[in-house]
């Protein structure tokens, strides 16, 4: 690994009765490195040390990540078993009664036996997440498979990376987010960041991003927000929400035109680049202003620094990937490198920013509704040999293939699924469209819910289940960089609640199925068959073990052997991963967002996150630190779209789309576009934006449009002035 | 290992209020932040800019305490005012132009940034420094300080909000670099 300029020995402060634990933060891809203070008498933690010496952050953190600890010992935490008494409650933290794991787990068990006799084996469905450890995440797909036996498992990854996991398949062969390690992002020329609020999303990497600016190098910022990432950028391409894949083809045009290209890479390395080049000879600066509302000087600008930058790394986030062509956008952006060959070496490459903590390892284990541990696909026959051989099932007791996690919500409607058991997720917060979703759970005849508080998708459930968090389990995650690291646990289980992976091996046994999994007795046995599962698959863990993780602070896949290093650059080689070791240069017609402005609805509604929040906002909204700095979800308008609305900021107004409608105080603010308004996404019940969001569905990852759609803001009859 | 200080480069700052989180963690600090970060215009950008205490070299506060209950510690820190000697005046409040002495009523007593000295005068940086995600804050030698103001001439020689003592609060014992100096920063093509 390259020597980090940053990094700095620093002794850790360890405070009289106490010791620190290394783990790292439980909230985004980034992971970072940090030591749990806890106290030696009564083995509980208290607090949070930086720790330096983990190269991804070198002892820096966000808010969260600081307050993070205080989730573990938390008043709210559930202590025991609940089952609900009352069904008419549903919905509601109310009509539950505390439970003996015995009693809960026969529940669970005689209720998925009988739902299973009378309507079959795909009547029950999981829908898991990926802010749990790599072994919870494979022990789920494997539990749903092999143990419940049912094709309907996905997961929320689905709302969070698919879109960058589809595109960057279809345009390189492999799903790893990032082809270069974070500790080249400061030492490229040129940092292009599409759809990304760093700042406040990823705020770790900002050290490595400004850093990339005071070594003179450039800064290109595309986002309809002035956020606090734009504030600084070179060149800011404030685009309409939804318009990334037409800016994308015009840089792509524009890199063409000015012979900005690497034509032995893209000879030697790619196809479709003459496709392409047809493609994008319409999206003439000109045209694709009109479409963006982007500058053409901007534009124009943006391009010819890309094309000049003897290194270039082009990053992108769910502002590119959450709309119903994510998949292309992000094919579009990583057309950008690959049509100047600035990939496949050090300080050039593309990287997506992992939202979900573990959305890197949690996609790669066989939790998505297609496919199989070691990125294997359920429509392969060959795939699914070898994964059936592994588990030691007959192939043909393998379920078929699934669907995304959005459209389990409407088989539940049809009563095609009748039973939901639904872990490290709140899908009644960050699905969109949560109206539909909301009656969908309402439908169910069962409903399991794994949490450690009472979440409000919790509140649909009939057994509530006490999981621990992530400070009380050993594992391992895999970063946004593609680096496997250890989780530590660093106190014993709260109260009654019991890991994921204690309890699926649980409900196994009771359904008769405890053969395939009752030798797991630990997260490293758990981890020693993810090792041999995904041996010879893509996404190749093979040669990580605990102790080489721990010895190199991290192994990047893919890792083949014992005796291999792991794989920090991608493409070193220039061997891409479709069968002819070439990349796809994707050609790629232009279409507007789902939902467009009308008479009716005449702004474009985006959204996103603050920095003191995490998803869903279920650990988040419950740490006092981050619910005071940010306690409700505001609205961004621009000022002259408040003063047309004749709106002021502070003022409560209802947003209204197709879908739905919700309150909220205004903020206004000059760093939006006058078409656009924003508001964060994780706030719960009648707070949550979702209830406005649009469900479209990109083509090839189901990821739902959460980023543009129209809107209208309609103002109180009396105000709603808040005063003092 | 020479003198290390605060540096505080203004344009980094993103608002993330990490400074003020990890404050709350340092030890002796009761879970109360001690540091500030302001909005620059709210209505207008997302710019934020972190206030923190200067530790002057010759601090009003001190100066203003008939008790001398505010001690200067050998780097340099400013620290809170002493439980046995702090009289509750109130004077150090009202003296510091920065408004960074906060004063609790409840225990009839000041409380301020100490420059996290149980760490500090270990060589370990303060819990503000040690986390800022975006390097607006960082604690570093003096002559990494000498090379920063190298890399970052201004026409007028002077690059720091602090520099030559003057009337009352001139000298500062952790320095600051200006929004905007990024702006004769030479770029690499």
């Amino acid at each position: 690994m390259p020597k980090d300029k940053f990094f700095k020995v620093i002794e850790n402060k360890i405070h009289p009765n106490e010791k620190l634990v290394s783990t790292h933060c439980s909230y985004c891809g980034m992971q970072c490195g940090m030591n749990l203070r806890v106290d030696t008498t009564t083995n509980k933690i208290i607090g949070v040390e930086p720790r330096y010496d983990f190269p991804v952050n070198l002892g820096k953190m966000c808010p969260k990540g600081v307050t993070a600890y205080q989730q573990v010992n938390h008043p709210d935490r559930i202590q025991r078993p609940l089952i609900r008494t009352d069904a008419s409650l549903k919905g509601t933290a109310e009509g539950f009664r505390e439970a003996s794991w015995e009693e809960a787990l026969d529940l669970i068990v005689s209720k998925f036996k009988e739902l299973q006799h009378n309507y079959g084996k795909d009547t029950l469905s999981v829908y898991s997440g990926v802010s749990m450890t790599n072994e919870k995440c494979y022990l789920t797909g494997k539990f749903a498979r092999v143990a419940l036996q049912t094709r309907y498992i996905d997961y929320n990854g689905r709302f969070c990376m698919s879109s960058a996991a589809a595109g960057l398949n279809r345009s390189l062969g492999i799903d790893r987010g990032s082809t270069i390690p974070w500790t080249d992002i400061h030492q490229t020329d040129c940092l292009f960041l599409a759809g990304s609020n760093a700042a406040e999303c990823h705020p770790t990497s900002m050290f490595r991003i400004w850093e990339v600016q005071n070594r003179g190098g450039y800064l290109i910022v595309a986002d309809p927000r002035e956020t606090p990432l734009a504030r600084r950028a070179d060149i800011h391409l404030d685009l309409r929400p939804g318009t990334d894949l037409a800016l994308a083809n015009g840089i792509v045009h524009l890199l063409i035109e000015n012979g900005h290209i690497d034509e032995d890479f893209i000879r030697n390395h790619t196809n479709g680049f003459e496709e392409t080049k047809e493609v994008v000879a319409t999206f003439t600066p000109e045209y694709v202003s009109e479409i963006t509302g982007v500058s053409v000087e901007k534009i124009v600008r943006a391009a010819d620094i890309f094309g000049r930058a003897p290194d270039a790394i082009v990053m992108f986030c769910r502002g590119v990937e959450q709309q119903a062509k994510g998949t292309d956008n992000v094919s579009a952006y990583t057309n950008m490198s690959l049509v100047t060959g600035k990939i496949g070496r050090p300080k050039s490459g593309v990287a997506t920013l992992t939202g979900q903590g573990n959305g890197q390892g949690g996609r790669e284990h066989g939790q998505k509704a297609d496919q199989l541990p070691g990125y294997r696909k359920l429509d392969n026959p060959e795939h699914v040999r070898e994964i059936a051989c592994a588990w030691g099932i007959p192939a043909e007791e393998m379920p078929q293939k699934g669907v995304s996690a959005y459209e389990m919500f409407q088989l539940m409607k049809d009563k095609t699924i009748r039973s939901l058991y639904l872990l490290c997720s709140n899908p009644v917060v960050s699905a969109p469209n949560l109206n539909h979703v909301r009656e969908s759970l309402k439908s169910l005849d069962f409903m399991v819910c794994c949490d450690f508080y009472l979440s409000e998708s919790a509140e649909y459930a009939d057994v509530v289940l006490p999981v621990t968090t992530w400070a009380e389990d050993d594992g391992t995650t895999t970063n946004l960089e593609g680096r496997i690291i250890r989780h530590r646990q660093a106190q014993e289980w709260f109260a009654e609640s019991k890991p994921d992976w204690w309890i699926q091996i649980e409900i196994a046994k009771r359904m008769g199925r405890g053969k395939f999994f009752t030798y797991l007795k630990s997260p490293q046995d758990i981890f020693n068959e993810i090792r041999q599962v995904s041996k010879g698959g893509v996404a190749d863990y093979y040669g990580v073990t605990y102790e080489k993780i721990d010895q190199n602070n991290g192994v990047f896949w893919p890792c083949r052997e014992e005796g291999d290093e792991g794989q920090p650059h991608l493409f070193l080689d220039k061997k891409f991963y479709h069968p002819d070791g070439k990349a796809k240069i994707c050609a790629l017609p232009y279409r507007p967002p789902a939902e467009e402005p009308d008479e009716e609805y005449p702004l474009r509604l985006t959204t996103g996150r603050v920095v003191f929040h995490y998803l869903s906002g279920n650990q988040t909204r419950r740490i006092p630190f981050l619910k005071d700095m940010y306690p409700d979800p505001l609205l961004e308008v621009h000022p002259k779209t408040a003063t047309r609305y004749g709106i002021e900021h502070d003022e409560l107004v209802t947003l209204k789309t197709r879908r739905g409608e919700a309150q909220y105080r205004v903020k206004v603010i000059e760093a939006i576009r006058e078409d656009t308004v924003f508001v964060p996404y994780h706030w719960g019940k009648a707070q949550s934006i979702n209830l406005l969001t649009n469900p479209a569905l990109d083509p090839y990852s189901k990821m739902p449009e959460f980023k543009a759609c129209a809107a209208k803001i309609i103002k109180h009859k009396h105000g709603g002035v808040r005063h003092g | 290992m020479g003198k290390q200080v605060l540096y505080i480069e203004m344009d980094n700052c993103i608002g993330c209020r990490s400074c003020l989180a990890a404050c709350t963690q340092c030890g002796g600090h009761d879970s109360r932040n001690r540091n500030y970060v302001l909005d620059v215009d709210p209505f207008i950008s997302r710019q934020t800019i972190p206030l923190m205490c200067f530790h002057c070299v010759n601090p009003a506060c001190a100066r203003s305490c008939p008790a001398q209950a505010i001690q200067i510690a050998d780097n340099g820190a400013v620290l809170s005012a002493l439980v046995e000697k702090c009289i509750g005046c109130q004077n150090c409040t009202i003296a510091c132009p920065y408004g960074i002495p906060k004063f609790d009523e409840e225990q009839n007593l000041m409380y301020k940034c100490d420059l996290c000295y149980d760490r500090t005068k270990e060589g370990i940086p303060p819990m503000c420094a040690s986390v800022c995600p975006t390097n607006t804050l960082q604690w570093i030698e003096e002559a990494e300080l000498e090379e920063k103001r190298a890399q970052i001439p201004l026409a007028n020689g002077k690059w720091t909000a602090s520099h030559d003592p003057d009337v009352l609060e001139g000298e500062t014992n952790v320095k600051i670099s200006l929004p905007g100096i990024l702006q004769g920063k030479q770029k690499l093509f």
